[in-house]
């Protein structure tokens, strides 16, 4: 036991510091939500509802549990958060206010309308905060989209990294879980507006059990070889003078080819977007969608 | 031959640690006179019967003890250009064995204390070794690749050169062991050899040990040292082709000129131990102490440690994760 412990000391050193940082710097992230209480200045808002499941999505206890959730993260970050599950096509309902809107954006529309047309803004009418739109209806293009818009503070943090990937962690659950979904979203943008945002990492859980079982396997394998005997002899061992010599060591040049393409971009398999700044009415919102 | 202490009589014998002849018997060094004769069927000091194997060139007399070199297979067309005397005794070589051991980390706990000694036995391996000159001509095409973006455009410019090398690589005293009974992959593991400490052969360095003549001879064993040579001198052009993105060759002519073969004895401890029912082999360089030979793996030692491995990397990385998602 004396020789297992001796031998993965630095291991285990690395885990401590590893798990001692992550300890003090989940209760730095504590402390700050706990001392941070915002004072609603908003006056005008026309609903204290924010779970606004018209796709029927969730049950009535998940609706509670997110509405719960959804108070106490606005305190802590002064900003609306707002949810709205859709079954319906939004084309009509688009088409009316912009008529040249394109199918990925229809539930922008819904959402920079339904956000301004309720007042929503912690601090003031169209204020801080922000709306999630998940339409499951599938469009006449075969999309399914969601639209995620901030507005004031939020706007002023969300990068679209940020939105990309605040979108791809909802996605992650939104097939089999809906509620865990929607609740990702609510703590991740708890996260992302207390959090300095320093790095967004897209890495599923299954990459660092892969890492894992990697450096299992390459440690495994190199003792497993060592157990015969190393091979000790290299390509000068019996080389009269430790090298070679040359005497033609020649490199001519004969022709250049360049060949040009465009870059492709695209968004990945929980489908692109990203990156959207409007302004509309009284407010000026960002935001981005993905596509399923 | 046998040697005998001119103070007492004893069998005097090469002792690596002190690189001389000693008598184990008086503790005289250097005392011993060498007597002449015998035969492969009889012992040279007691007159039993021998049961020399084949192509054994020493051995030891099992009624008497006494080591005996065989006149007839150290002289003539046997006699040997070279010998590498021991430098590890025998203490040595299993302190060597155990500090390797104590390295290999799947080798079971209880392996080194409950292991017992079959057998072990200080052999001097005939070795042929050839020295090549070699002249390696080659051409081929050879692209640099280099890419850049501009604006939303990826440009990938790809030249070409035409690459010539001539190259001459003197291969001296490459090996190849000319004994049946050593397996070529454990005798290419013990090297390499320190040529330097090559003596001019004398048969008093066998006294002690068990020796062979060469089983076969240079010209049968030549593939083996120019496969060794060719695969060098490929390794060499290699590294001269470096800084290619690929180099596709058009000529590759690589010639060997023998430019002389020896027939020396190179020493090698054996030692044979039995763990659980099972017999394990274990060679040791007699000069440089490097061992070669495979150790009983614990499945438990294994399990723990790959699992541990797995668990703590696991963590490790989901921490790191999460730290970054907090910041």
């Amino acid at each position: 036991m004396r020789e297992y412990f001796r031998y993965f000391r630095w291991l285990y050193i690395t885990l401590f510091l590893l798990l001692a940082l992550f300890g003090f710097l989940s209760a730095g992230h504590a402390i700050i939500a706990r001392v941070a209480d915002y004072e609603r200045t908003n006056t005008e808002c026309a609903t204290l509802e924010r779970v606004f499941d018209y796709g029927d999505v969730l049950t009535d206890k998940e609706e509670d549990k997110l509405r719960k959730l959804i108070a106490r993260r606005e305190k802590q970050t002064g900003c609306d958060i707002v949810l709205v599950t859709l079954q319906e096509s939004l084309k009509d309902y688009a088409r009316g206010i912009d008529p040249y809107v394109d199918y990925d954006e229809f539930v922008r529309v819904y959402a920079e309308d339904f956000y301004e047309s309720n007042n929503f803004g912690y601090d003031r009418p169209n204020g801080d905060g922000v709306i999630l739109v998940d339409n499951w209806y599938r469009e006449e293009d075969g999309g399914i989209y969601t639209w995620f818009c901030t507005t004031g503070r939020a706007k002023e943090v969300y990068a679209d990294a940020d939105i990309d990937h605040l979108l791809d962690n909802v996605y992650r659950y939104i097939q089999r879980d809906p509620y865990r979904a929607y609740k990702t979203y609510v703590n991740d943008f708890y996260n992302d507006m207390l959090g300095i945002n320093i790095v967004h990492l897209n890495v599923s859980g299954i990459v660092t059990w892969i890492v894992g079982l990697t450096a299992a396997v390459i440690f495994v394998a190199g003792h497993w070889k060592g157990k015969s005997g190393a091979r000790t002899v290299t390509a000068t061992t019996y080389v009269n003078g430790a090298e070679p010599s040359f005497g033609v060591r020649e490199d001519r040049f004969l022709r250049k080819s360049v060949v040009r393409h465009k870059i492709q971009s695209g968004g990945s398999g929980g489908g692109g977007g990203g990156g959207h700044s409007s302004h509309s009415g009284g407010g000026s919102h960002g935001g981005g969608g993905h596509r399923r | 031959m046998i040697y005998k202490c001119k103070n007492c009589g004893g069998n005097v014998v090469f002792e690596p640690s002190r690189g001389r002849m000693y008598c184990p018997h008086c503790e005289g060094e250097d005392s011993e006179d060498e007597i002449r004769g015998g035969a492969l069927t009889q012992c040279a000091n007691c007159g039993a019967p021998l049961d020399v194997q084949k192509y054994a060139s020493s051995g030891r007399c099992e009624h008497c003890g006494c080591y005996i070199v065989f006149d007839e297979r150290v002289e003539g067309v046997y006699e040997p250009h070279m010998i590498l005397p021991f430098r590890l005794n025998r203490d040595s070589a299993v302190e060597a064995m155990e500090r390797e051991f104590g390295r290999r980390l799947f080798t079971p706990r209880d392996f080194m204390s409950t292991k017992s000694l079959e057998k072990m036995a200080g052999l001097y391996v005939p070795f042929w070794l050839y020295d090549y000159q070699a002249r390696y001509d080659f051409a081929g095409e050879g692209t640099k690749v280099r890419s850049w973006q501009s604006g939303d455009t990826e440009y990938v410019e790809t030249s070409y050169y035409e690459v010539i090398r001539r190259m001459d690589v003197d291969f001296d005293r490459i090996p190849a062991d000319a004994s049946y009974v050593m397996e070529d992959g454990v005798m290419d593991l013990m090297e390499p050899y320190d040529y330097h400490a090559l003596m001019e052969f004398a048969p008093k360095y066998m006294s002690g040990f068990y020796g062979e003549v060469y089983n076969q001879g240079a010209p049968e064993l030549e593939d083996r040292a120019q496969a060794k040579a060719r695969g060098a001198a490929e390794e060499l052009l290699q590294g001269s082709l470096q800084g290619y993105s690929s180099v596709r060759p058009l000529r590759k002519d690589l010639n060997l000129q023998r430019d002389g073969v020896n027939y020396v004895l190179m020493p090698v401890w054996q030692y044979r131990y039995s763990y659980r029912g099972k017999s394990y082999l274990f060679h040791v360089n007699g000069q440089t102490g490097k061992v070669v030979g495979t150790t009983p793996v614990s499945t438990g030692k294994v399990l723990a440690y790959g699992v541990s491995v797995f668990a703590v990397v696991t963590a490790a990385c989901r921490l790191a994760l999460s730290i970054l998602e907090i910041l």
